[in-house]
């Protein structure tokens, strides 16, 4: 194919750019038109050797069935035919959807509330309460999970006692091996990690939400929270946007969180109850050695993906007019 | 009534006096209750952290933190869980040691970090003030190549890497991952903001281009640098899947791979892999508490700007 | 110098940080060992411990240098089959865990990292001179044979004599499970009307686990055949189901899950359990674990499904093998036969853990009469070895994994349906869950394109 960055020339053939020097004063174009391509050199290069190829060997790679890097056979459709009558594949697809909304409907409002109740403290409190909540996000996932699959434990664990202590019950809670109670465990192992990341997301969209409006809509009489619906929120609409597309982008590609907190069954769960797409692609790709089946699985959590954020950014820019 | 529940009653308490003392402000003291309770569920996992890796394992479970001041003693607390992490373990190559891991981190990351810092500002510099033929065409490339979800190359690239014989090695790790679009395009935003008055007035001076990046533009964007370094390494240094499945010896592996491996090995002794996390988190954290500022502006820089 | 960087200090320091770990790393590791002959890795403390003090006789004898090397099963399965496939090192001889051949053969056969061993065995005459059904367990369908397998494991029952005798029980009767579970009915009842029942009369774990694997196979049953087909999907394996479900979990129940540790050692001690399964590996873990109840402890065959039938099972078992890319094979071929059938070591290792020998010539040896304090005086090493030409094979292969999954998965369901439905109905239910199982397992197959086919 070819591409304008194909052939970076070798020869500066660039137009001089317009100088803003003072007149007279002659600038230098020949030894300008090499520098962008040579500041871009190393990006290209190591973008076409590790990213270019190994994307178009993904779009090959779905077709074949392997057995590690060396071996694979040729099968055609037959990867993606396995994936659409796997009930493994369904679960995973189902579990890691539940996540993502539970990741927008559940965790960006409490984000949100936490970054208006913020937003209102003053400087020194406001930066140490920052600091604080969003100190989670600095843990690998792999140690969140870590961490938390101890928390879990039944009766001895800190979920349990602070449930018990507080009410007095839940002592006993199977959290992780209980497969309905494995996605509130894990959704609410995800909220402690984010919730503090997107507030601050949202705590510096705030900050850039242009007072008068907001004051010129309470003069004309207007209740705190119509302000809020009415003039603060649309003003914070790309950074709104870009938090839900993020954060539909990072479910569906939750894999160590999951991975560590039920790793006594690899990521899995009783009855397959954590089970993410990464996971099962890891599992397929990796365990098992099929990378072909692990990249037809990419495939669609790609494309997934894709369709999700099309939508969304359509879905905001509706909202807009 | 255990403790927990006197600390919350003493806490709604003091919440209601101060209310009827003056409604007015009962939203602020609401504001502050809440915002206190976030804090408090937000560190309780760490504080539980910190008590539970100098417990001893005989007393791990009778306390949930720390035992009471009374019982404070070698038996109860001690660094034992640190002596058994510290300790050789068998490995196929012979006794492995928890430091060469946190060496094989470190480097992982550092070296990571130094790379992507310098090739990425160096696009990021140079998609900021030039123009070339093709530079819209890039730019919709790589904002095109970021939706790409990295599991998606992951076969691929393994593939890839086992082929030029880097796999089970450092190398393999850190020169696919060298340079990113995103780090560009987080360059690119803030050497927009240096004036290209600057730039000319430093050609006129005779400085080739490449001075022009280090002596003048490099000091302007320092809080990106220091930003996008913590960024990088902590996305370096808290990796799992892609070592994981690069890295096959032992002796090779980072940290997050062998925590995980202890989890399981573990099971019945858990302070020795829990003081092994809160090592693994001190450096991050350290990182962090150097470069909150830039790395908070640097963050949200490319999401507010839009 | 600090502030002349033009990144700014914490680049600086990262720099510094990168230059100085590099440079560790390096120094730490830049020196190759001193390669020995040979790497071998045991998967077990206990065979850790017996092959360091083998080793040197060995060495002496061949004037070579060899590494033994322990690590945890876990951590070695997964990581040596993706070195193999990537070209990475590997160890010499590795030991595997029963089952696990499938995983290292489920591709083409060129890309097996496993040295096939068939020629040798052959020519040596193991395939006689072994138990022959365990190489079962570590040859593929179309022969190739890729580990020495490393013991029997002939399962028997143990109990406590004294409370056999004070209930009543006459264990030269106990010939078949009929007669062991009429028996068993009489035994498990609550005494002194607690309410609580006070003996049970064996130990089995609730979710089937190992010892419906251990029954299966005793029953002839099988999770492939023997040309590598789906075989568990069979009346066998329905009678098990059915039988295993009413002894863990029906209304006149005999099996109680004593568990592991601790928890096992408080239910011999009080009697709470009357028998106990037994491989030879265990017979020692309960002597080890629990030695108060030293001399009165005994040991008899398992009863068995038809009358005249089969009196053992299998649990359990480890294998040797080379890695196809050693670059001294016969050497390594060698070393694994000094360390499993040389007959000092055999006999050390049986003093050392009960487990008999696979290699026929060496049951002629002494130790295994002696008399064992534990177990009552009785030879328990020849009551294992007459058991072991008996001991079923157990064929595997890629799915076996798989396939054990779908079995545990398939069982548990089962259990919820007899906790709701009992009787009615079981054994259609019990012919649907395996079915499913089997569909789901025969996807796999049909999708793998190197399944080995029987020749």
């Amino acid at each position: 194919m070819s591409s304008p960055l194909s052939a970076p020339s070798a020869a500066p053939a660039s137009r001089p750019r317009p100088s803003r020097a003072p007149a007279g004063v002659r600038v230098r174009p020949q030894e300008r038109g090499w520098a962008p391509y040579a500041f871009l050199s190393p990006y290209l290069l190591l973008t076409s050797v590790f990213f270019f190829v190994p994307f178009l060997d993904a779009i090959g790679l779905a077709f074949f069935e392997t057995n590690g890097p060396r071996t694979r056979v040729f099968v055609g459709l037959a990867n993606f035919h396995f994936l659409f009558t796997d009930s493994t594949f369904y679960r995973a697809l189902w579990n890691t959807t539940v996540f993502a909304c539970a990741s927008v409907f559940v965790q960006l409002p409490l984000s949100m509330g936490l970054a208006i109740l913020l937003n209102s403290s003053k400087g020194r409190l406001r930066g140490m309460l920052r600091l604080v909540l969003f100190s989670p996000n600095l843990v690998g996932q792999i140690f969140v999970g870590i961490l938390f699959s101890t928390l879990f434990t039944p009766r001895y664990g800190l979920i349990n006692r602070a449930f018990h202590a507080l009410f007095g019950w839940g002592l006993e809670v199977w959290w992780l091996s209980n497969p309905w109670l494995v996605m509130p465990a894990l959704v609410l192992t995800s909220l402690w990690v984010w919730v503090g990341f997107n507030m601050v997301y949202f705590l510096a969209a705030l900050q850039g939400v242009d007072r008068s409006l907001e004051e010129a809509a309470r003069i004309d009489g207007a209740s705190e929270w119509q302000v809020f619906r009415f003039v603060t929120l649309p003003s914070m609409r790309h950074v709104t946007v870009f938090v839900v597309v993020t954060s539909v982008i990072g479910s569906y590609q939750l894999f160590e969180l999951p991975l560590a907190l039920l790793h006594s069954t690899e990521g899995a769960g009783p009855e397959n109850s954590g089970l993410t797409l990464i996971t099962y692609l890891n599992n397929v790709a990796f365990h098992l050695g099929d990378l072909g089946l692990g990249s037809a699985v990419g495939w669609i959590a790609a494309l997934i993906i894709f369709f999700v954020s099309m939508i969304q950014i359509r879905v905001s820019r509706v909202l807009e007019d | 009534m255990n403790p927990t529940r006197l600390v919350v009653f003493a806490a709604l308490a003091v919440f209601a006096a101060l209310c009827a003392r003056s409604p007015g402000r009962t939203l602020i003291y609401l504001r502050f209750l809440l915002l206190g309770l976030a804090a408090t569920v937000v560190l309780a996992p760490f504080a539980w952290l910190l008590a539970a890796i100098f417990k001893d394992r005989t007393v791990f479970d009778e306390y949930l933190f720390l035992p009471p001041p009374a019982e404070w003693s070698s038996r109860t607390l001690n660094l034992d869980n640190f002596r058994e992490l510290f300790r050789g373990r068998p490995s196929v190559h012979g006794t492995a040691y928890f430091w060469q891991y946190v060496l094989n981190s470190t480097a992982y990351a550092t070296v990571s970090t130094v790379l992507n810092l310098f090739f990425c500002s160096l696009g990021g510099f140079a998609l900021a003030k030039y123009d070339f033929r093709g530079k819209a065409a890039l730019l919709v490339l790589m904002l095109g190549s970021m939706t790409i979800p990295s599991a998606l190359l992951l076969p691929p690239l393994y593939n890839m890497v086992v082929d030029l014989g880097m796999v089970d090695s450092l190398t393999g790790l850190i020169v696919p991952g060298m340079v990113s679009a995103y780090g560009i395009f987080l360059f690119r935003q803030a050497c927009m903001s240096v004036p290209d008055e600057m730039l000319d007035a430093g050609r006129i001076d005779g400085c080739s281009e490449i001075a022009i990046y280090f002596r003048l533009v490099m000091p302007l964007v320092r809080p990106m640098a220091a930003a996008f370094c913590l960024m990088t390494f902590l996305g370096t240094w808290n990796s799992f899947f892609t070592p994981n499945v690069f890295l096959q010896t032992q002796k090779n592996f980072t940290l997050p791979i062998v925590l995980y491996m202890y989890v399981n090995d573990y099971q019945s002794n858990y302070g020795v892999f829990l003081a092994g996390t809160a090592l693994a988190m001190l450096p991050p954290m350290v990182l962090f508490l150097a470069l909150e500022k830039e790395f908070i502006s640097g963050l949200t820089s490319g999401a507010v700007k839009g | 110098m600090v502030e002349k960087f033009p990144y700014g200090k914490a680049p600086f320091w990262l720099l510094a940080i990168a230059l100085a770990s590099v440079a560790g790393r390096w120094l730490v590791m830049g020196h190759g060992d001193a390669r020995a002959d040979l790497l071998i890795v045991a998967n077990s403390p206990s065979h850790f411990e017996a092959y360091k003090n083998a080793v040197p006789r060995f060495e002496r004898k061949h004037g070579v240098h060899v590494e033994v090397q322990f690590a945890h099963w876990t951590a070695l399965q997964s990581r040596l089959e993706s070195a193999m496939l990537a070209g990475a090192d590997v160890p010499d001889l590795v030991e595997l865990l029963e089952g696990s051949l499938g995983f290292f053969t489920r591709g083409p056969r060129e890309d097996v990292g496993l040295l096939d061993l068939a020629d040798r065995v052959e020519a040596e005459g193991f395939d006689r001179r072994l138990v022959a059904s365990r190489l079962s367990s570590w040859s593929t369908v179309d022969g190739r044979i890729y580990a020495l397998p490393n013991d029997v494991h002939p399962v028997m029952l143990a109990y406590r004599r004294d409370l056999v005798a004070q209930l009543g029980i006459d264990v030269t009767k106990l010939d078949t499970w009929d007669a062991f579970v009429e028996a068993g009915r009489r035994v498990t009842r609550d005494v002194d009307g607690d309410g609580v029942v006070d003996h049970y009369m064996i130990d089995l774990p609730y979710d089937g686990n190992w010892a419906l694997t251990s029954l299966l196979l005793q029953h002839g049953g099988q999770l492939f055949d023997r040309a590598g087909n789906i075989a568990f999907n069979s009346d066998i394996t329905t009678e098990v189901f059915a039988w295993y479900l009413r002894q863990t979990h029906g209304p006149r129940k005999i099996a109680y899950d004593a568990g592991w540790g601790q928890a096992l050692g408080k239910a011999m001690v009080d009697g709470l359990v009357v028998f106990y399964w037994a491989p030879d590996w265990r017979s020692r873990f309960f002597a080890d674990e629990v030695p108060s109840l030293a001399g009165h402890m005994a040991l008899m065959p398992l009863p068995a499904w038809d009358k005249g039938g089969r009196r053992t099972s299998v649990w359990g078992g480890t294998g040797l093998m080379i890695s196809r890319r050693t670059p001294r094979p016969d050497l390594a071929w060698e070393l694994a036969k000094f360390l499993y059938f040389d007959p000092t070591e055999m006999g050390k290792r049986f003093e050392a853990t009960n487990i008999i020998p696979v290699l026929r010539d060496a049951w002629t040896m002494p130790e295994l009469d002696a008399p064992n304090p534990y177990y009552s005086n009785e030879p328990i090493g020849r009551m294992y070895a007459d058991l072991a030409p008996d001991v079923p094979p157990s064929y595997v292969s890629p799915l076996t994994a798989v396939a054990g999954t779908e079995l545990d998965e398939a069982f548990s369901r089962c259990v919820s349906y007899y906790e709701r439905f009992g009787e009615e109905g079981l054994t259609d239910a019990i012919h649907r869950e395996l079915s499913r199982a089997e569909a789901y397992v025969q996807r796999l197959a049909e999708r793998a394109n190197w399944m080995a086919r029987a020749p």
